[in-house]
């Protein structure tokens, strides 16, 4: 780093350099569409948009770089002063309130800054090959590069501020390029109301969210994380109910907008928006923002209880591991029965990241507790399934955008460009593709594997260490509440199994189940290279993992490789002292059971099956695809009475909340909004109208006094003399 | 410091009036030199006289007088710079400060005639300002006449009504610069005077057009009226307390214990004569005919210049003579004030609505701009019969000074519109809105620009009116809120019953600020969203166009760079007491 000029600022230029790239891309495209050169060798935009992402990355991994050693508390720096002011409190006034946008550093900010960028990146890249070869979007794909770009330097301006105002504002300009990029298909009636969905649904979280930081800056004066995490609670007590209003109401500003039951009606149909944006907004990144606010609350949690108000939050954490246990059953559920693939991975988005939600529950139930071990265990844990998860989600919805663009493709090479219905992204017309999709396939298998949490692959270290803190906390802390989301967790583990991999079997194993599958290949360079890279990054999940990113990212101590130790630890539920737990054993193996075992081979049994003669799939995935013919042969069963039930025909209706929330509009806001304006209308309306016709009336009256004759003047001026001889006199 | 008025001493403070009485003049001798030339008796010699005879090219310019007053108002102002300071000042960059200098007559009983101190030079450097924007802006103003006739051109070439004009001008100026340093009642009537008279005939100066002549008719006949009852009032006083002299009069009026018949009446009526000067209702009613038929140049005066005089008069009896000397006393013309100002700025904001001619609605604004200045006047009197002593004299000054900041930004803004109108006068007579029509397509500087003096005018922030309207109500509620504030009552409800009367003013701003915005803004949606009749620019006159950029830069300047002027002006006000 430059002498004189400190890290922070280059810190601080990361969010800056989409922002000041999107207007180049923006208004570059609307003066030179449709030329060649603009189409081909800056791809729309995408090439400019690449190269800011690349400059961003760079500095990103310059950050990291610089600050991956040890680190006990954050770092905090204002950069920019925005709004300064003097606050009247009721014990007097506090002097230059600050409202400036700084930048707040610890390894939490970093893991999601590395995320965010480096997803950010290979999104980019990926979209060069999805978006360019797609007809219908003709000549509008810059505004797509910009709109990616302004929600780039949203998500990074996000993770970076250093106080919750920013954050909000920051939270809010995702908010806003998530609609528009679900939108992006504005002429697909569908895409326009499924982006006034998103963003209205999000927007009830917002609420919340706001009056909850509201409520903060009552409280604590300011909304900068350095105060408000090191607050002294001796010396300036608050009131601790008005505390736990703000934490839940902020709660609910991250159930919004991570997708949580029961403000996740939007998620599904935001899957209408373009597939990067799927992968990037409502997979790896957006959706992230709540769990990351949620995160944030732990060092109050932690200052409370070292203040000697142990327990006194704890009702916080208990709500929030409920709700997310709640959501990670229910979604997993609707799973079940999804036949588009991107909808199923926007339920097992939903799902993955309410185990989050509950991890951090457990995680705030014990720093509120007073057991920060645990507390630490249980946050890092949650980021590093953050972490795993955010890496394949983004390349389960790449590869899955592989899918449908080469079905897509094939279809419109079959049917000569004629649109008769054919549906892309629906399972059921696809089969047999393992063979047509080396690459994509095996990125599929990974990624599900990791989302799974099959043994040794990325998102197994971090699940195993979510279930077995909410047990714990269930168990041997008294929070008997939570047995209810530990056990909703377990079923949801085998449930995962099931879910993904009949998604994985419908797709690419057994016969191919129309003519546009079997003319499905693989051709765009563009979507390969993020593929393979992210399916090193998932498989690498065991090296993390040995590293000991769980301590690294929660309290801050540097990597170190012990791998003997973690493995000991994920499958003998070994402690440091070399003692093995027996409940958390059979836990874990349950865990293990129900998730690798169970779950996969009843998929297998239901979708699975060998390719069609003479089709051979790549190795790393033709062992899966035998595996599934061997299955299936042995223990083909038949689902029909179960796939015809109630509860099939109930989870297809995603549980009637679509329904039950219509009926609410129609019945009850939309009478209310009819009768307000109506109120406007004739009220308000009626009453500046009525002002604007008095007024000018006494105008014209007024204006009639003013006669014109010299006379008439001199009357008023005598008149007027006696009016203040007479008013003059009669105060005297 | 004393100095005897006639003695050189006493003079070389009067430098800046000595420079217009100079300029006076010159503007006589310059534009009279001719090529008469007188025979020496009994010889053949003939020595050129100077005077008389046809007059040389060079001074027959008719934009000569102009530029001779506008040199003579900036050399004043040099000179008046040139005076600030003394042995007491150490922060002249920051404020407007000078040593208290008296003027006396000699004689056994000397009377102290003029003041020198910050508050007269301030007030004399508003008016040297605003007359060199007014006679800057008619260096070579073309009437308003859209077909001249041949005479009228020949008329405008003959520069001897140039010189007509900017001689009145000057003189006015003379007599602002008394009223101004005045301490004596019988000197400020004289000023006043010597500045009135010059301005009723600049009104009716074009006496070719039928409204001109009229207007100055109407504003002379009333005028004289209203100085007449206001003389009379200064006549009665005199009886009273046998002394004109203002240091006496408020000796006088404090020794008063019960209140008496004859001051009472005089004050009444001296307030009368004032009242018509700031264009106070009911004795506003010439106002806008007076505006509407005086050319624009003229009609700027008269709303700032002409508005500062009667402002002048009205403090310095107000707030001197008649202010009660214990605090917990009310001022006797409190009421009447606090009423008259209510409606003042009613009656001009709601006349102003529906007027149709810019001249007229500018007038309205004016008077309603008086309103808002006679309110915090009342304030003033608001602090004395609340009970708290430090602090009153500080919230005082601040009243004060944000009424003289006022009057000083008012420069900037009132004139600035009137010399756009004038502008459009270049073309055509301006009597009604369409003139404005799509100024914005064929002139964009100058629909901004008048988008900014309305803006200001309506007091939006950052510009100057806000900031000077914004102080007075500051003002006018810490005067209000006084009594209670000291009992620490911070809650709302409470607070507000508590407050003194003169809260309502606050309110009454507020609401008639409201009011105003309609008509300040509608001039801007004329101007940028109607169609225009012709998409031709204006004539070309760079003079008027520099005034014009000069008062919207003054604009936004005095909005975001008031704090060294509002101390100046508080430093002023704070000589009063």
């Amino acid at each position: 780093m430059a002498s004189g000029v400190s890290v922070e600022f280059w810190v601080a230029t990361i969010p800056f350099v989409p922002l000041i790239t999107f207007p180049i891309i923006l208004f570059l495209g609307q003066y030179f569409n449709g030329k060649g050169w603009w189409r081909d060798i800056l791809k729309e935009g995408g090439a400019i948009s690449l190269m800011s992402m690349g400059i961003v990355l760079i500095l990103t991994s310059m950050v990291v770089a610089q600050f991956i050693g040890e680190m006990h508390n954050g770092q905090g720096r204002d950069i920019l002063d925005w709004i300064t002011f003097d606050v009247l409190r009721s014990d007097g006034f506090t002097n230059g309130v600050n409202l400036g946008f700084g930048i707040y550093i610890d390894h939490i900010s970093l893991m999601l800054l590395f995320v965010a960028s480096f997803l950010c990146f290979l999104i980019n890249w990926f979209s060069i090959g999805y978006m360019n070869t797609d007809k219908i979007n003709d000549n509008r794909n810059h505004r797509f590069y910009a709109e990616f770009l302004i929600f780039c330097s949203g998500m990074l301006g996000m993770v970076l501020a250093d106080n919750f105002l920013w954050l909000f504002i920051f939270w809010e300009i995702m908010g806003l390029c998530s609609y528009l990029l679900i939108g992006f298909y504005y002429e697909r009636p569908s895409a326009a109301s499924a982006a006034k969905k998103a963003f209205l649904t999000t927007r009830v979280g917002d609420v919340f969210l706001m009056i909850g930081l509201i409520i903060m800056w009552n409280i604590y004066g300011s909304l900068d994380f350095d105060i408000i995490f090191g607050w002294n609670y001796f010396e300036n007590p608050v009131d601790m109910t008005l505390l736990k209003t703000a934490l839940i109401l902020m709660f609910i500003g991250a159930v919004g907008k991570s997708a949580q039951f029961p403000l996740h009606v939007w998620l599904p149909d935001a899957m209408e928006g373009p597939t990067p944006v799927s992968a990037l907004i409502h997979a790896a990144t957006m959706v992230n923002a709540g769990l990351y606010l949620v995160a944030r609350m732990f060092p109050i949690f932690m200052g409370t209880a070292d203040s000697g108000l142990i327990g006194d939050l704890a009702d916080v954490g208990i709500i929030i591991a409920m709700i997310g246990g709640i959501t990670a059953f229910m979604a997993a559920g609707i799973a079940f029965v999804q036949n588009d693939i991107k909808k199923v991975l926007a339920y097992s988005t939903m799902s993955q990241l309410a185990y989050i939600f509950t991890g951090l529950g457990a995680c705030l139930w014990f720093a509120s507790k007073g057991k920060p071990e645990l507390a630490y265990f249980a946050l890092g844990a949650s980021l590093f399934h953050l972490f795993n998860h955010a890496m394949a989600k983004g390349m389960l919805f790449m590869a899955s955008g592989s899918v449908i663009h080469e079905m897509h493709h094939a279809h419109h090479h079959i049917s000569h460009g004629e649109h008769d219905g054919f549906d892309a992204q629906d399972m059921t017309n696809m089969g047999g593709l393992a063979s047509k999709l080396p690459i994509t396939s095996t990125a599929m298998a990974a990624g599900s594997m990791s989302i799974i949490g099959i043994p040794l692959i990325g998102g197994f270290w971090s699940k195993e260490g979510i279930i077995a803190k909410t047990w714990k906390a269930a168990i041997y802390d008294g929070g008997y509440l939570l047995f209810i989301p530990a056990i909703l967790l377990l079923i949801s583990a085998g449930m995962t199994g099931f879910y993904m991999s009949r998604m994985w079997f419908m797709t690419f194993a057994g016969k191919p189940k129309t003519k546009v599958a079997e003319h499905v290949h693989e051709e765009t360079p563009w979507i390969k290279f993020p593929l393979v890279t992210l399916t090193f990054m998932t498989l690498g999940g065991i090296v993390f993992a040995s590293l000991h990113f769980i301590s690294w990212v929660s309290e801050g101590h540097a990597f170190h490789y012990d791998l003997v130790y973690e493995m000991k630890h994920a499958f003998l539920a070994m402690d440091k002292d070399g003692i093995i737990d027996s409940t958390f054993l059979i836990l874990t193996w349950a865990t293990i059971g129900l998730s690798s075992l169970v779950g996969p081979i009843v998929a297998m049994s239901l979708y699975g099956g060998n390719l069609k003669d003479g089709q051979k799939a790549i190795p790393t995935v033709s062992w899966l695809v035998r595996l599934s013919g061997i299955v299936r042969n042995r223990w083909q069963f038949n689902n029909k009475s179960l796939a015809e039930s109630g509860l099939a025909e109930a989870l297809r209706r995603r549980l009637y909340f679509d329904d039950f929330y219509d009926w609410i509009c129609l019945k009850i806001i939309v009478p209310i909004g009819l009768g307000a304006a109506l109120f406007d209308k004739k009220g308000i309306d009626g009453v500046i109208k009525g002002i604007e016709s008095g007024s000018q009336s006494t105008s014209t009256w007024v204006r009639k006094l003013t006669t014109g004759s010299a006379r008439d003047y001199i009357m008023m001026v005598a008149l007027g003399s006696l009016l203040l001889v007479g008013l003059i006199w009669g105060m005297a | 410091m004393a100095y005897d008025v006639v003695s050189v001493d006493g003079l070389r403070f009067l430098l800046p009036e000595l420079v217009l009485v100079s300029g006076i003049l010159a503007l006589f001798i310059i534009t009279n030199i001719g090529d008469a030339k007188i025979r020496l008796p009994l010889t053949r010699l003939r020595i050129p006289a100077l005077l008389g005879g046809n007059r040389f090219k060079w001074n027959s310019d008719p934009r000569l007088p102009g530029v001779i007053s506008v040199f003579t108002f900036i050399f004043a102002i040099v000179m008046l710079i040139q005076t600030l300071g003394g042995d007491t000042c150490n922060n002249l960059v920051e404020k407007f400060c000078t040593d208290t200098t008296i003027l006396t007559t000699t004689g056994n009983s000397p009377v102290d005639l003029l003041k020198l101190d910050s508050f007269s030079r301030l007030f004399e450097l508003m008016f040297f300002l605003a007359l060199l924007l007014v006679s800057a802006a008619s260096i070579n103003r073309l009437q308003a006449d859209s077909n001249p006739s041949n005479d009228d051109l020949d008329q405008l070439l003959d520069n001897r009504r140039q010189v007509d004009f900017h001689l009145l001008l000057l003189i006015s100026g003379l007599g602002m610069t008394i009223v101004a340093m005045s301490m004596n009642l019988f000197v400020l009537f004289v000023g006043l005077e010597l500045a009135s008279l010059p301005i009723y005939v600049m009104v009716a100066f074009h006496k070719e057009s039928k409204a001109g002549s009229e207007a100055g008719v109407k504003y002379f006949i009333t005028g004289a009226i209203s100085s007449a009852i206001g003389l009379y009032g200064m006549s009665l006083l005199y009886l009273w307390s046998g002394s004109l002299q203002l240091s006496v009069l408020e000796a006088s009026w404090a020794a008063m214990s019960t209140p008496e018949t004859l001051p009472l009446f005089g004050i009444s009526l001296l307030l009368v004569g004032f009242g018509f000067k700031i264009s106070a209702v009911p004795f506003h009613f010439v106002a806008p005919d007076a505006y509407a038929g005086a050319s624009s140049p003229v009609a700027a005066l008269l709303a700032t210049a002409s508005k500062t005089l009667g402002f002048i008069g009205l403090i310095r009896i107000l707030m001197i003579v008649t202010l009660p000397a214990e605090s917990g006393e009310t001022a006797v013309w409190m009421l009447a004030f606090g009423i008259l100002s209510i409606i003042t700025m009613t009656w001009g904001n709601l006349a102003a609505l529906g007027s149709e001619n810019p001249k007229r609605m500018l007038a309205y604004s004016s008077v309603a701009h008086a309103g808002y200045m006679m309110a915090a006047l009342v304030a003033v009197a608001a602090w004395k019969s609340g009970n708290f002593e430090d602090n009153g004299i500080m919230a005082a000054e601040l009243i004060i000074g944000a009424v003289i900041f006022h009057l000083f930004v008012l420069i900037s803004f009132k004139i600035g519109a009137f010399m756009v109108l004038s502008h459009l006068e270049t073309e055509n007579e301006v009597t009604d809105m369409s003139s404005l029509h799509g100024l914005a397509k064929r002139e964009p500087i100058i629909a901004t620009s008048m988008f900014v003096f309305m803006l200001a005018l309506a007091g939006v922030p950052p510009l100057a009116g806000f900031m000077s309207k914004f102080l007075m109500v500051t003002g006018i509620v810490q005067a209000a809120s006084a009594d209670v504030l000291t009992n620490s009552n911070v809650d709302l409800i409470p607070t507000i019953i508590g407050m003194h009367w003169t809260f309502f003013l606050a309110i009454a701003i507020f609401i008639n600020s409201a009011i105003s915005l309609y008509y300040y803004l509608r001039i801007g949606v004329l101007m940028f969203f109607e169609e225009a009749k012709t998409r031709l620019p204006l004539p070309k006159v760079s003079v008027l166009r520099f005034v014009i950029l000069l008062c919207a830069l003054g604009t936004i300047f005095f909005g975001v760079n008031s704090d060294w002027l509002v101390e100046s002006a508080i430093e002023a006000s704070s000589t009063l007491f």
